[in-house]
């Protein structure tokens, strides 16, 4: 009698301290979750793999959306403001999740301690805002590591001019000053440049964002206050507005984003190219790149204060506050997360989340000395990673500060005014916000 | 003798510089339509090659290939946006024609009090752009129910070509004239079927051109479409182009290849109809 | 027993004001309502937050919006013109020509084919500086040295933008001038020829008077859809760089869905309003006048 009891007290513990305890991925028979995910192809061979969960569970998912990344902002922007959250799973960003703080519940009171401390520490704790992990990382880790062309630096000629003129010998740049000296070096134009950068947007912004932590500086101080107009602002900005000055970058960089930055850098006539992970394999392949087989990479650059850049982003599945099933939601979005979900992605070349994971994509890459290398690199580059500042106003922010950032970049402003007048605007942004 | 020689010189000289213009201006249209046919056939390294590979060394279908194959092969579900950019755009377009010819029949047939200010009213419902009028359509369209619909999407396209079928199916009708339905009444027909016997006929060719413009109209459009669509129930082919696009990539060539599978269709129409589209134009929309 | 029976016209005409009234009038009212309030898209309660007259104020005063708005007027006034001569240009040239019009008239509508966001996809990477069609024809012709950024100097994007939008949208000029010409009686050609006028004198009083209506239609009919030039802008420059490119469109909605200011964005759009309807009520005014001065009845 008593044992009956205790197995009662037991169980309704479990129940309390999460239903998923026991057993994942669970049953949920008669269950419909409807998902809102992210499409592209680089994102869906993932999504074949809801039917294997939808077999485990009993339940179905339906699809309601699938866009890219930011129509899917706006789709979700617009159902919060219409009061239409009817739907359980949708795909997330780092950089986007502080935008909907409140419709999004916290999966580490779901998923059991042991799932979520399988992920890689830094990850979670990017994706925890205000106490809630509001989303479960995929294996889309995204964090910046330099690419270059390796016979740059194997031509004799080349090493010999380089060190009569700078002093140093050349070698991949280990430091933001170096990359400027060997773009410089590098750059005949308009046939070759020696790096590129993303010019608009909140790729610039991230990239200055980057830069400004490299060289010590903050963006938002300890009260939230925007503090990227201080010194190391000036010459965080300063360096992308000397690579323009100095014609070391293609004159149309300020309207690139990445798709331009990849295409460039595949096309033969960019040296040096900080840019993300997912571009390692396209970068390789003859049918896509003519730099194939001539690409080296190594971990991001350090700036004047020793720092690296890292400005860093991942993709993630969250479960909405108003979900009827939290339970299979959070299932749902832990099987698509999970081992073999994140090995599926990971094999085909973005970054894991899982530390597992990790250890088994450098295993597979034994064999393959170019995939070792890329691998090698962006582990090192993401224990420099780092996300943006956790506010909601960060999108805005970006699109406010980055046509001054662009101004300074162009040379309609100095630096110093155009931080200042990014600066105004983000604090108006702030106090809008009621943040200030 | 000599004038003559030199007249006829100079409809010679004349004749060439119109073959040579004519030329070039169809090279400057068509240049960056074949451009975009011609990269949906080539690796993405020539596209984007520098020093760049004017003759193209190595053209496939793999694009086209890639787009038919499943999830997860470089696929999209183009089969579905094609189905559903033609449900929408044919049936709008229909809808758009009836309530077209219906109001441009009361514009061009009778009297009645502000019709001058009506009609201004119409065509200015038209001057609302896409963008200012996306999020507030979401806004009704949610309470009703039919965001990603065809039925939602084939409303908003009704309304946004009506103003411009009724325009144009009113001067067709005006063309038309009045003595003609008269006498078949006084034949005995009853207006209704005057109106299907005689004078429909009549306009046919201008009802056929405002219809073009109609489809092409919808076929085409994205704004309204990227917000009132969401999956493969409703998205149309301009919203599939974006499928091609990533966070960080863009596969051009396979958006090239959508963008050619997107074009066929409408090129095909267009040389169908198109004699009855000038003709049709000609008769019809200057006596407004 | 004979009820009421509404006009006929009224019947005929309450399909298209219904639709109308469901699909263009209420969602205006409603944005009209929303900009007096302080509505952000992530704070579904800031709709009830009436604000007065503060969201106006904010960008009547505000240059960059200014800016943007002298932007669009200069754009569409350049645009339109130039799409009218060339496509009053295209339109005589395939009208002179004595064979193969259905093809000529077929390739002349190509542009008409493409979506407007692919026209700004298929530009945006002609325009580009490094790899773009344009530098690399420049290039190997030995006409350029350099890389030329078209996408950045505020000038060049301008230009850039324009060749855009001139390519996708003077088909519709072209076609409506074309139509023109076919319905053009031939003697009053021929009178001025017998009485010994020239070529550019027969064009400018015979022809012209003419055709005007017709340009004046497409003008019409262009100035009514012009907002189409968005998905160019959007995907070729985004308003960008430095706001050297933004028109009030992108300006709209960046701050509308990116910065989820929807109270600000309507103001924005009431205003972007008015600009397509004096526009569009400008062009009806000299439709009518040159409908008059053809003699047509109106």
């Amino acid at each position: 009698m008593s044992k009956l009891f205790a197995g009662i007290v037991t169980g309704s513990l479990l129940l309390a301290s999460g239903a998923l305890a026991a057993e994942l991925p669970g049953t949920f028979k008669g269950v419909t979750i409807d998902a809102k995910l992210i499409g592209g192809q680089q994102y869906e061979a993932l999504y074949a793999r809801i039917a294997e969960w939808e077999k485990a569970t009993g339940a179905k998912v339906n699809i309601l959306s699938k866009k890219n990344h930011f129509e899917l902002d706006k789709e979700i922007k617009s159902d919060i403001a219409t009061g239409n959250i009817s739907w359980c799973v949708g795909s997330n960003h780092s950089s986007f999740a502080p935008q909907y703080p409140d419709i999004y519940t916290d999966l580490a009171v779901i998923l059991p301690k042991t799932e979520i401390a399988a992920f890689v520490p830094s990850t979670i704790k990017a994706a925890t805002l205000g106490g809630k992990l509001v989303m479960l990382p995929r294996a889309q880790f995204d964090v910046s590591a330099l690419y270059y062309q390796k016979s740059l630096y194997q031509d004799d000629a080349k090493k010999k001019a380089f060190k009569e003129k700078y002093g140093y010998d050349l070698t991949p740049p280990d430091t933001w000053q170096q990359v400027a000296d060997q773009a410089a070096f590098f750059s005949h134009p308009p046939d070759f440049y020696g790096t590129q950068f993303a010019g608009k947007e909140e790729a610039i912004n991230g990239r200055f964002y980057e830069m400004l932590v490299a060289e010590g500086g903050e963006y938002l101080d300890k009260d939230g206050k925007p503090a990227f107009n201080s010194d190391a602002g000036v010459r965080a900005l300063d360096w992308f507005v000397k690579l323009y000055k100095a014609k070391a970058v293609p004159a149309g960089t300020t309207n690139y984003l990445w798709d331009d930055l990849g295409q460039g850098f595949a096309s033969g006539t960019i040296a040096l190219n900080l840019d993300w992970p997912g571009w390692a394999n396209f970068f390789n392949d003859p049918k896509s790149s003519k730099v194939a087989g001539n690409v080296g990479v190594k971990v991001q650059p350090a700036g004047s204060s020793g720092k690296r850049t890292g400005w860093s982003g991942f993709h993630g599945f969250s479960v909405t506050e108003s979900c009827a099933h939290k339970d299979a939601a959070a299932s749902l979005v832990w099987f698509l997360t999970n081992e073999d979900s994140q090995k599926l992605e990971a094999g085909a070349g973005p970054l894991p989340t899982r530390t597992a994971v990790w250890d088994w994509d450098i295993a597979q890459a034994a064999t393959d000395p170019y995939k070792k290398e890329v691998l090698g690199a962006f582990q090192a580059a993401a224990t420099h990673a780092f996300a943006v500042p956790q506010t909601p106003s960060w999108i805005e922010i970006s699109n406010a500060v980055y046509p001054e950032l662009q101004a300074a970049i162009l040379g309609d402003k100095s630096s110093k005014d155009a931080l200042d007048t990014a600066a105004k605007k983000a604090t108006q942004i702030l106090e809008d916000a009621g943040a200030l | 003798m000599n004038e003559n020689s030199k007249a006829r010189a100079t409809a010679l000289t004349l004749s060439i510089i119109h073959k040579i213009a004519l030329f070039l201006a169809m090279t400057i249209i068509c240049l960056p339509g074949l451009w975009i046919v011609l990269a949906s056939f080539r690796p993405t390294v020539e596209i984007m090659a520098k020093p760049p590979v004017w003759v193209p060394q190595d053209l496939s279908f793999d694009a086209y290939v890639a787009m038919f194959s499943g999830v997860g092969q470089g696929g999209i579900p183009v089969i579905e946006y094609f189905r559903n950019s033609l449900i929408i755009s044919v049936t709008s377009t229909v809808i758009a024609l009836a309530i077209g010819m219906a109001g441009g029949y009361a514009f061009a047939r009778f009297r009645f009090r502000a019709k001058s200010a009506i009609f201004l009213g119409l065509m200015l419902t038209r001057t609302v752009p896409g963008i200012a009028l996306s999020l507030p359509l979401f806004f009704v369209y949610s309470r009703l129910g039919i965001i990603d619909t065809h039925f939602g999407l084939i409303m908003a396209y009704v309304a946004l070509n009506v103003p411009f079928t009724i325009w144009l199916i009113d001067g067709f009708f005006r063309q038309v004239p009045k003595d003609l339905a008269e006498a078949a009444q006084i034949d005995g027909c009853t207006r209704w079927q005057a109106f299907w016997q005689v004078e429909f006929p009549l306009a046919g060719p201008g009802i056929a051109s405002s219809g073009i413009f109609a489809f092409l109209t919808s076929w085409n459009e994205f704004a309204l479409a990227s917000q009132l669509t969401r999956s493969v129930n409703s998205k149309t082919l301009p919203v599939g182009l974006l499928d091609y696009t990533a966070e960080f990539t863009i596969d051009w060539r396979g958006m090239c290849a959508l963008a050619v599978v997107m074009i066929i269709p409408a090129l095909v129409l267009t040389f169908i109809v198109q004699k009855h589209l000038v003709s049709g134009l000609t008769s019809g929309a200057v006596k407004g | 027993m004979k009820g009421w029976r509404p006009p006929a016209p009224f019947i005929l005409l309450l399909p298209a004001i219904v639709v109308l009234a469901a699909v263009v009038i209420v969602p205006l009212v409603l944005s009209l309502y929303s900009s007096f309030t302080a509505f952000r898209l992530t704070q579904p309660a800031s709709l009830y937050t009436l604000i007065g007259f503060r969201n106006y104020q904010r960008i009547l005063t505000d240059i960059e919006f200014w800016a943007a708005f002298g932007r669009t007027v200069l754009l569409l006034t350049i645009a339109l013109n130039l799409e009218m001569l060339l496509g009053l240009g295209l339109a005589m040239l395939v009208e002179k020509a004595t064979s193969g019009q259905r093809l000529l008239r077929t390739i002349m509508m190509f542009p008409m084919m493409f979506s407007p966001i692919l026209v700004g996809f298929q530009f945006k990477f002609m325009f580009n500086d490094n790899i773009g069609l344009v530098n690399n024809t420049l290039q190997s012709l030995g006409l350029s040295s350099q890389a030329i950024p078209w996408l950045i100097d505020g000038t060049l994007a301008f230009i850039a933008i324009l060749v855009a939008e001139i390519w996708s949208s003077t088909s519709v000029f072209a076609i409506l001038i074309l139509a023109g010409l076919l319905a053009m009686p031939k003697e009053p050609i021929e009178a001025a020829r017998v009485d010994g006028c020239t070529p550019w004198q027969t064009f400018r009083y015979v022809t012209w008077p003419f055709i005007m209506p017709f340009a004046y239609i497409a003008m019409t009919i262009r100035s009514l859809d012009v907002a189409r030039a968005y998905d160019i802008v959007k995907i070729m420059t985004d308003g960008g760089p430095a706001k050297r490119t933004e028109l009030l469109w992108t300006l709209i909605s960046r701050t509308a869905y990116a910065d989820a200011r929807m109270g600000v964005a309507n103001a924005m759009a009431y205003v972007a309003i008015l600009l397509s309807i004096v526009f569009t009520a400008y062009f009806f005014r000299k439709l009518s006048a040159a409908r008059t001065q053809i003699a047509a009845e109106w």
